[in-house]
C-alpha cells in the first residue's frame, strides 16, 4: 500500500499537480443481529481501494477505484487531473493548501481482542444474554414485544501520502453495540434504546454489563408506557449531559467547522473573538482522548490529532481546520479533516465534542425552575448552519414543577436558535459525562463522533409536545 | 466487457454454485458495477469535481432459515470466493429460523421502460460542469450576492441477480440530479432554501433551472418571525407531503408489523386516516426513479394500494415476511433482507392547492421537511424548518423556530384535503395536503 501511495503521488506531481494526496485503504467488518431470541442476521464485509485528490491550477479533482492495482490507481490520477482541469475555469474561490512540516508516522491501534479473534458463537451468546435480560423485564401491565440487540466491528488499515512528503500509516478498529426494546401495554408501543461504541474491538461485549445495557433499554421502554406526552411551547429546560452533547455538536460544532465558515454558510462567520455564549461556557473538540469513539491519532490528511478550543469562557476562540481551511484562514490545521473511506475526499469534521464542567449541582438547577422540562437520553439531532437553527431529540423527559423533577414524559424533540441558546445558558453543572458514541453525517459521509458535557439549564427552548400549556 | 471478462450474471451464478457446494440451502447473489461523476458548487463557484468507479458482490445464504450475508467490493476472484465462504459459514452459525420458507422462484418479469438513458451514460464531466455553471449564472442574474452551494451528479450502473432457485435477471440504469441551496443574507436577516431535480432520463429534467427555484425560496424565507403556540391548520406543500407519506408507507413494512414494533400493527383492514387519503406504491412506472422489473430478491414488482380511502389495505412484503404470513411477496424486498417502498402515488383530490390554502384562517404552510413519527408509538414531534404563517387564506411571512406535535393517527384523521394538482417527479406524485387542528409550538 505504501509503495502504491508514493508512486501515485509521484505520478500526480509529474503530471502537473501542485499538490496531491493519496489514501489507500483496506476495510473489513462483521456484524451480528439478535432479534426475538434468535441470531438471525450475521453479516461480513470487505472493501479496499484508493482515492486520489489533486490540486491543479485553482481547482480540486478527486477520483477513486475499488482496487489496489497499480493500473487502476494510475487511472485515478489521470481522472482526477482531468476533473480538476475541466472545472478550473469556473472556480470563484481558488483552492489552497497549508504548507506544513511533512509528517511521517505510524499509528497502530490494536484492539484488545483482534478482529475475528472472538468466535461468532461467543458474540451471539453475549448478545443473547443481553437480550434475555431485557426481555425478562416487565411492570404492571407492560411487557416487551420486540427486542433487537446488535453488535458490529470494523477494522481498517491504510496509508496516506501526499506530495509534500507526508506518509502516515494507520490501523485500528471500532466496535458498536445497540439494544432496542419495544414495550406494549396492549394499547400503545414505546421504545427504549442504548448504544455503546469504542475505539477497539470485541472487548466491548465483555465490558458491557446487562444492567447497563439490555436491562436499561428495556426499562426505558416499559417506563415510557406510563409517561404522558410532553407539553408544547417555550420552556426553561435542563439538559442531561447526553442532550448537552447534542447541543454542542449540532448547535455549535457544525457551525465551527471552518469549511462551512469559509463558505459563508455558518452563522459564526466573522465572529471570532466575540462573546457568543454565557460566561462559564467552554466548548472543546478533542480527538486525543484514549478509547473514545471519535478519537484518532492522525486525521485523513496526516495532521496529528489535537484538543481544539472552540468557546472559552463564553468567547469564540477557534474553528476546526483542514489543510485547506487553515491556508485560507492563515492559521494552523487542527487535524480535523476526515474522509469516510478511500472513495471520499477529506472534509472538516468533529471528533469528541463537549462542554467543560461548571459548578452548579443538578439539584440546585432544578430548584430554580418553577415550571420546565428536564430532557434526557439524547437520541439524535440536526442543524441548519445557515440559519443557526438546531433540533435535538430526547428519548425521555420529565416535567419540572415547583423546583422538583415531576412526572415522566414521552420522547420529544426540541428546537432553538444557536446564538440565543448559547447566551441563555444560566447554569452549567458539575457532573461531566460523555457517552454518546454515534455516526455524524455531513455531505454524504459519516464519521465516528462522541459528545457530552455536564447538565446545563437553558432559559428558552421550544418543546415540540402534543398539547399547549 | 471483453471476451475474457465474466458477466455480472455469470459471476453471480458461479457464486451461487459455490455457496450451494459449501452447504448453502438457499442462496442468492447480487453483482453490480457502476460509475459516478459529481461536481460540487460552493460559494457560487465550482469547488471540485470527483468521480468513482466500483463493483460489488453481495452473497446471501440461508441454512435452516438462518441468514449469512457477505459483501465484497472489487473484482478480485479470491476476495469474492472468500466472501462466499464467509456467507456460508455465518449462515451455519445463525440460529435456525422456522419462519423462513424459501427464496423467490423465477417469475415472468414485467417490461419497465426508460430505466437507462444513453444520453446520461455518454455525458462527460465537462457537460456536468456546464449544468452547474448554468445554475450559478442563473442564480447570480436573479440575486448577485446569493451564496449558492450544492451538487450536480450522475451515475451509471448495471447488475445481475442469480439464485439457487433459478432466478437469473439482469438490469441497468442511469440517473442524474442537481440539488442546490441558496443563501441570502440581507441586513442581518437570512433567507435559505434548496431545490432539486432528478431523473433517469436527461430529457425528463430541467437541471439548469434548479438554482432559480432555490433563489426564489431563499427570498421567500427572508423576514421570518416567531409565532405563539396554538392549534392551527397545517398545509403540507408537495415536498412536505412526501416527507409525511413516505414515512407512513415505510411503517407499512410487514416485518416491523410481524415483529410487533410498528404503530401500524394490527391495523390491516382498519381505517387509519381520513377517506381523503389513498396511496399506491408502484415500482413499474416507466422512467420512475425507483422503478424496476423486480425487487432485490428477484420478485416481480407490482402496484400495491397501501392505503385506500383511509383504510390500511396493503403491507410491503419481502419473501421472508410473505412466507411467514402465507401470502405472496409484494416485490418490496431488498437483497440484504430488508423491505423498502418504491414510487409513491397518492390519489389526487378535486380542488387545486391554491383553493385549499385559501380556506385556511390560521395555519402553517410547510414547504419542506420530514414529519417522522416514532416507528413504535406513532408520536410526532417535528421542527417546522421551512414553514410560513397562513392568515385568512394568504401566506404572510415565514416562521422562525416553531415545532409541531401530536399523534400520527390524530393527524391522519384530521386530513381534510388532498390537492388536484401535484408536483410530478419521475414516478412520484407530490400533492398538497391539509390537516386541521394541529398543535404548533412557537417561540413567541
Amino acid at each position: 500500500m505504501e509503495d502504491l501511495a508514493r508512486r501515485l503521488c509521484d505520478l500526480a506531481k509529474q503530471r502537473g499537480a501542485e499538490f496531491a494526496d493519496v489514501r489507500v485503504l483496506r476495510h473489513r467488518s462483521e456484524s451480528v443481529l439478535v432479534q426475538d431470541g434468535r441470531a438471525d442476521k450475521l453479516a461480513a464485509g470487505t472493501d479496499r481501494g484508493v482515492g486520489v485528490r489533486v490540486l491543479v491550477g485553482r481547482c480540486w479533482g478527486f477520483a477513486s477505484a475499488d482496487s489496489l492495482e497499480r493500473r487502476r490507481g494510475e487511472q485515478c490520477v489521470e481522472d482526477a487531473l482531468a476533473l480538476a482541469k475541466a472545472s478550473a475555469a469556473f472556480v470563484s474561490d481558488p483552492a489552497m493548501i497549508a504548507q506544513v512540516v511533512p509528517v511521517v508516522a505510524e499509528d497502530r491501534n490494536d484492539p484488545e481482542i483482534p478482529p475475528g479473534a472472538m468466535p461468532v458463537a461467543e458474540k451471539i451468546a453475549r448478545l443473547m444474554e443481553h437480550e434475555r435480560s431485557g426481555r425478562g423485564r416487565g411492570n404492571g401491565g407492560g411487557r416487551i414485544v420486540n427486542s433487537i440487540v446488535s453488535y458490529a466491528e470494523a477494522w481498517r488499515d491504510g496509508v496516506l501520502a501526499n506530495t509534500s512528503g507526508t506518509l502516515v500509516r494507520t490501523a485500528g478498529g471500532r466496535a458498536v453495540a445497540t439494544a432496542m426494546f419495544v414495550a406494549s401495554d396492549g394499547k400503545i408501543l414505546q421504545r427504549g434504546m442504548e448504544h455503546r461504541g469504542i475505539v477497539g474491538g470485541a472487548e466491548l461485549l465483555r465490558q458491557t454489563e446487562p444492567e447497563a445495557f439490555g436491562i436499561r433499554a428495556a426499562d426505558k421502554a416499559l417506563a415510557a408506557l406510563k409517561a404522558k406526552p410532553a407539553p408544547a411551547g417555550r420552556f426553561t429546560v435542563i439538559f442531561h449531559p447526553s442532550i448537552t452533547g447534542l447541543l454542542v455538536h449540532e448547535a455549535l460544532g457544525h457551525n465551527a467547522e471552518a469549511d462551512a465558515v469559509w463558505a459563508g454558510q455558518s452563522i459564526l462567520e466573522g465572529r471570532l473573538g466575540e462573546d457568543l455564549a454565557a460566561p462559564g461556557v467552554s466548548i472543546y473538540d478533542d480527538s486525543t482522548l484514549p478509547g473514545r469513539f471519535g478519537s484518532f491519532a492522525y486525521d485523513s490528511e496526516g495532521t496529528p490529532a489535537a484538543r481544539r478550543t472552540i468557546i472559552e469562557n463564553g468567547r469564540l476562540v477557534g474553528f476546526l481546520h483542514s489543510l485547506e481551511t487553515a491556508a485560507k484562514f492563515e492559521t494552523a490545521p487542527t487535524g480535523s479533516a476526515r474522509a469516510q473511506s478511500y472513495d471520499c475526499r477529506p472534509i472538516v469534521r468533529m471528533s469528541n465534542t463537549f462542554m467543560g464542567n461548571g459548578n452548579v449541582p443538578l439539584a440546585e438547577m432544578v430548584r430554580g425552575v418553577e415550571r420546565g422540562v428536564y430532557l434526557e437520553d439524547g437520541h439524535w439531532g440536526y442543524v441548519f448552519v445557515q440559519k443557526g437553527q438546531f433540533i435535538c431529540h430526547a428519548g425521555q423527559a420529565h416535567m419540572i414543577e415547583h423546583g422538583a423533577i415531576g412526572e415522566p414524559l414521552r420522547d420529544v424533540s426540541i428546537s432553538s436558535m444557536t446564538l440565543p441558546v448559547l447566551k441563555s445558558i444560566d447554569a452549567v453543572g458539575d457532573d461531566f459525562e460523555m457517552k454518546m458514541p454515534g455516526m455524524c453525517g455531513k455531505e454524504g459521509q459519516s464519521a465516528a463522533t462522541d459528545c457530552g458535557g455536564p447538565h446545563v439549564r437553558v432559559t428558552e427552548v421550544v418543546v415540540g409536545g402534543h398539547q399547549g400549556t | 466487457m471483453s471476451q475474457h471478462e465474466e458477466s455480472h450474471l455469470d459471476l453471480a451464478a458461479r457464486c451461487v454454485e459455490k455457496a450451494v457446494g459449501l452447504g448453502a440451502e438457499w442462496c442468492d447473489v447480487a453483482t453490480g458495477s457502476g460509475r459516478d461523476i459529481s461536481v460540487t458548487i460552493e460559494k457560487s463557484g465550482i469547488q471540485m469535481a470527483d468521480a468513482g468507479r466500483g463493483e460489488d458482490t453481495a452473497i446471501r445464504v440461508y441454512v435452516r432459515g438462518g441468514m449469512g450475508y457477505a459483501v465484497v467490493s472489487g473484482s478480485d476472484r479470491r476476495d469474492i470466493d472468500e466472501a462466499v465462504e464467509r456467507a456460508v459459514a455465518l449462515a451455519k452459525e445463525a440460529t435456525p429460523d422456522p419462519d423462513f420458507r424459501c427464496l423467490p422462484q423465477p417469475q415472468p418479469q414485467p417490461q419497465v421502460d426508460g430505466l437507462f438513458d444513453e444520453a446520461i451514460a455518454g455525458m462527460s464531466v465537462e457537460q456536468v460542469v456546464r449544468i452547474a455553471v448554468a445554475n450559478i449564472e442563473a442564480a447570480k442574474a436573479m440575486e448577485p450576492d446569493v451564496n449558492l452551494s450544492g451538487h450536480v451528479g450522475l451515475s451509471v450502473g448495471s447488475g445481475a441477480l442469480a439464485s439457487s432457485t433459478g432466478v437469473a435477471v439482469e438490469s441497468r440504469g442511469t440517473d442524474i440530479s442537481a440539488d442546490i441551496s441558496a443563501l441570502i443574507r440581507r441586513d442581518g436577516d437570512t433567507g435559505y432554501f434548496y431545490e432539486f431535480d432528478f431523473g433517469r432520463h436527461l430529457a425528463d429534467c430541467r437541471l439548469e433551472q434548479v438554482a432559480e427555484g432555490a433563489v426564489d425560496g431563499a427570498r421567500r424565507f427572508l423576514g421570518a418571525k416567531r409565532i405563539t403556540s396554538r392549534r392551527m391548520t397545517l398545509v403540507l406543500g408537495p415536498l412536505a407531503s412526501y416527507g409525511l407519506l413516505s414515512q407512513l408507507v415505510a411503517a407499512a413494512n410487514a416485518e416491523s408489523i410481524q415483529r410487533g414494533r410498528s404503530y401500524l400493527g394490527g391495523k390491516l383492514g382498519e381505517m387509519i386516516a381520513s377517506p381523503h387519503l389513498t396511496i399506491v406504491d408502484n415500482g413499474l412506472v416507466p422512467r420512475g426513479i425507483r422503478s424496476g422489473a423486480h425487487d432485490g430478491e428477484g420478485t416481480r414488482r407490482r402496484p400495491l394500494t397501501v392505503i385506500d380511502a383511509g383504510r390500511l389495505t396493503g403491507l410491503l412484503h419481502n419473501s421472508y415476511t410473505a412466507g411467514k404470513a402465507g401470502v405472496e411477496s409484494t416485490g418490496h424486498g431488498t437483497h440484504s433482507g430488508g423491505i423498502g417502498a418504491t414510487n409513491l402515488r397518492p390519489a389526487l383530490g378535486t380542488r387545486p392547492a391554491a383553493d385549499i390554502l385559501a380556506e385556511v384562517k390560521d395555519g402553517i404552510y410547510l414547504e419542506s421537511g420530514e414529519i417522522r413519527p416514532d416507528p413504535a408509538s406513532g408520536d410526532v414531534s417535528a421542527s417546522i424548518d421551512f414553514g410560513s404563517l397562513i392568515r385568512d387564506g394568504r401566506v404572510v411571512h415565514p416562521v422562525e423556530n416553531a415545532m409541531l406535535g401530536g399523534s400520527i393517527f390524530d393527524m391522519l384523521a384530521r386530513l381534510d384535503a388532498v390537492s388536484s394538482d401535484a408536483r410530478i417527479e419521475p414516478g412520484i406524485l407530490l400533492p398538497t395536503l391539509r390537516i386541521q387542528d394541529v398543535q404548533i409550538a412557537g417561540a413567541e
